[in-house]
């Protein structure tokens, strides 16, 4: 499931068990085809969560995540991230991280 | 073919339209049987190389033939070369004068003689011409000094005067080297990716006719070497397996058929993450600019302008065994691998971001040592005005580790020899050296904080760009050559050499591209039927094993394009973030408008009829072009 949030949204959430997030730009075209290949690995498991984050307009939390560029995959687990994908990446690399986070 | 929205060219290969112009000539030679008066002068005959010309005609005896191409001044210049006997004679003949007539004579043995005055016809306005040359006849003979481009200009040859009596019409580029066979080899002229990858390498006479291009699946840049045994290292990468990294990798190549034999990826040797210049980044984090073979030890020495290095490994078995370089940001363990300064410390220096290393037949390493930044660390970096470039030799003591400047010249001319990038040396012989500062770059009158290749002088006049060439001989200034524009290596040649100087028979097509990468998601987007908008420019030139799509796309916007077959459908994204290079060998496939992309698509791996798509945001369109594999 893919779920946009803001700052204050994600600082909410209830970080526990695994989940993905990802940092785009409105600006940025693999920002837009990572955007279909998400929906893509949310179709292969649609209870798995996945955050979508503006990097742009949430620059206090995206300098807390370290994170430098666009896009940024962050994989977590209760709310620690255990691995990260930077630039576009295909479904299969995104899917091994998520095997890996939940194995 | 085109559309008023998308042009479509389908050109056969260089190498299949030499062969049939070759095999024209050759069939109304056949039929014609040409005697010497009335003897067949073909200028150009292979399409691409103006100022040259083949004389075809046949004698009823054996007989051998003297060509002799008339100097414009005085007979001094005349360039002359002896074919062996024959009775059917093909005689090259290399360097004619652009725009005039050259005075020709063959005189064969029998005692025949005959003057041909061949027309050749003006170059293209933008070539690069010589603004200043310095030397005799007495001490460069009749040798070309042959320039490789290090932008969209052209390989471009100058004889002792200046003149140019050698050019190619195609955009060959990086290193030039003649063979042991007395052909030429350097990139070939096809682009495959940015920022200035060929699709290989192409073996050519000095007619330009080409033998071979040997195309690799790592596409081939910078530098190449021919072993004793002919096959040819050279420089590439590995973009299979999501590899991330590039110009970290040699391939060798058979001679006969193109393959790879087997490659060294330095990623096994050396880490990735330390020693950086001021160039560096995770992407291109060596940036290999030269490699050099030595039989003697059975080692490669390579050169890393990314990590300040000059490096020597084991053939065999790839293991380091040393550096050159500053020592500085490298780690503990790294440390033995370096050399110690001795002797006169007060003119040693190290190199930074160098090219062109060169193994002295003693053992010493030469190369141009560029000087970019001059130091490892960036509160240290030296501007380029306040730098300096130069040629330079050191001597190394492989057992106490060891190191001294032995000579060096350029850095006595400040910034006014300084080139950021490209350049090479070359050892003739003891104190007998060349030295190529083809990169220099001006704005303002200071040496420029960019690379030439993103200085444009037409444009703007506050800025220059320029190629200084010098020989020196026991410490002796005997060349010295300025000319317009970047060129990427130096290389002086005869025009003439002892082997076969025009061979005919078919130009072969070696080797293979690799399988372009394709994007396995293709947005769910729908599919209009109308043609993409003229704004996107689109552009797709398809050539015999491949096709390169050039297109406009607004920064961060949505872009593929889709191939559809009869059985499926590939996608290839197109990147349309903007790309900062922070370096570039040669700024041949670099565009006006950074929103122009292009993207070169093997056909290998494909088969059958494609329709190409393009998706751009939230729509596929059509371009009207079917492509057959």
């Amino acid at each position: 499931m893919i779920t946009e949030v803001d700052t204050v949204a994600y600082d909410a959430l209830d970080k526990s068990g695994p989940m993905l997030v990802e940092f785009y730009s409105k600006t940025c075209g693999p920002c837009k085809m990572l955007a279909f290949v998400l929906k893509d690995v949310a179709k292969n498991d649609p209870d798995f969560p996945i955050y979508t984050i503006d990097y742009d307009a949430n620059q206090e939390l995206k300098e807390r995540c370290g994170v430098k560029g666009f896009p940024t995959l962050l994989f977590m687990k209760d709310g620690v991230e255990v691995s990260r994908l930077e630039g576009l990446k295909q479904k299969p690399a995104i899917l091994e991280e998520i095997a890996k986070l939940k194995g | 073919m085109s559309t008023n929205r998308v042009t479509h060219t389908l050109e056969e290969h260089l190498i299949t339209r030499q062969n049939k112009a070759e095999k024209e000539f050759l069939a109304a030679f056949e039929s014609e049987k040409p005697t010497l008066e009335n003897a067949h002068v073909l200028v150009n005959p292979y399409l691409i190389n103006p100022l040259c010309a083949l004389i075809l005609f046949k004698t009823d005896k054996p007989a051998a033939a003297t060509l002799t191409i008339h100097g414009k001044r005085n007979d001094r210049e005349n360039i002359v070369h002896a074919f062996p006997e024959g009775t059917s004679h093909a005689l090259p003949v290399v360097g004619l004068y652009e725009g005039m007539v050259t005075r020709v004579t063959v005189e064969l043995s029998t005692g025949e003689s005959k003057t041909f005055e061949i027309q050749a016809q003006p170059l293209p306005e933008d070539v690069c011409r010589c603004r200043n040359i310095n030397t005799s006849m007495d001490y460069f003979g009749n040798n070309f000094m042959f320039l490789t481009p290090a932008g969209k200009n052209l390989p471009t040859a100058y004889d002792y005067m200046g003149d140019i009596r050698w050019l190619l019409t195609v955009n060959t580029m990086f290193d030039i080297k003649r063979l042991k066979n007395g052909n030429i080899m350097t990139g070939s002229q096809r682009f495959c990716r940015m920022p200035y990858n060929a699709t290989g390498l192409v073996e050519l006479n000095l007619l330009g006719k080409i033998y071979k291009e040997y195309r690799m699946p790592g596409n081939y840049h910078h530098d190449h070497f021919e072993m004793p045994d002919g096959n040819i290292l050279a420089l590439t990468q590995d973009f299979s397996n999501g590899s991330t990294t590039v110009e970290d990798m040699i391939a060798l190549l058979d001679r006969e058929t193109g393959e790879v034999l087997r490659t060294w990826d330095y990623k096994t040797f050396l880490p990735q993450n330390v020693g950086g210049s001021g160039s560096q980044d995770a992407h291109d984090w060596f940036h290999n600019n030269a490699l050099w073979y030595n039989p003697k030890n059975n080692t490669i020495t390579i050169s890393g302008r990314h990590q300040d290095a000059v490096v020597n490994f084991d053939y065999e078995t790839s293991k380091l065994n040393w550096i050159i370089g500053d020592p500085e940001g490298w780690p503990e363990d790294m440390q033995k691998y370096f050399f110690k300064p001795v002797g006169d410390l007060s003119k040693f220096d190290w190199q930074y971001e160098q090219h062109a290393c060169v193994v002295c037949p003693n053992g010493d390493i030469m190369c141009f040592d560029n000087g970019q930044y001059r130091s490892k660390v960036k509160e240290k970096y030296i501007r380029n005005r306040d730098n300096f470039s130069r040629g330079v030799r050191y001597r190394i003591d492989t057992d106490k580790m060891e190191i001294e400047q032995v000579w060096q010249y350029g850095k006595e001319l400040g910034q006014t020899f300084f080139s950021p990038y490209i350049c090479n040396v070359e050892y003739y012989d003891e104190g007998h050296y060349l030295i190529h500062s083809g990169g220099i770059g001006w704005k303002d009158g200071y040496a420029s904080d960019a690379l030439g290749a993103f200085l444009n002088p037409k444009k703007d006049p506050t800025t220059d760009i320029c190629s200084k060439t010098v020989e020196q001989k026991d410490g002796v200034v005997m060349y010295y050559m300025e000319v317009d524009g970047n060129f990427y290596r130096a290389e002086k040649l005869s025009p003439y050499h002892d082997g076969v100087n025009a061979a005919f028979g078919d130009g072969k097509l070696l080797g293979h591209l690799d399988v372009t990468p394709t994007f396995d998601t293709i947005p769910d987007v729908p599919e209009r039927n109308e043609v993409v908008d003229a704004w996107h420019q689109v552009n797709i030139e398809e050539d015999e094993d491949r096709f390169v799509f050039h297109g406009r796309f607004a920064r961060g916007s949505l872009a593929m394009i889709l191939l559809e077959g009869e059985k499926e459908t590939r996608g290839y994204f197109i990147n349309t973030a903007a790309s900062y290079h922070l370096a570039m060998c040669s700024g041949a496939y670099l565009e006006d408008d950074d929103r122009v992309i292009k993207m070169n698509i093997s056909k290998e791996g494909l088969s059958g009829k494609y329709a190409i798509k393009v998706l751009v945001e939230d729509a596929i369109y059509q371009t009207g072009v079917t492509i057959y594999c």
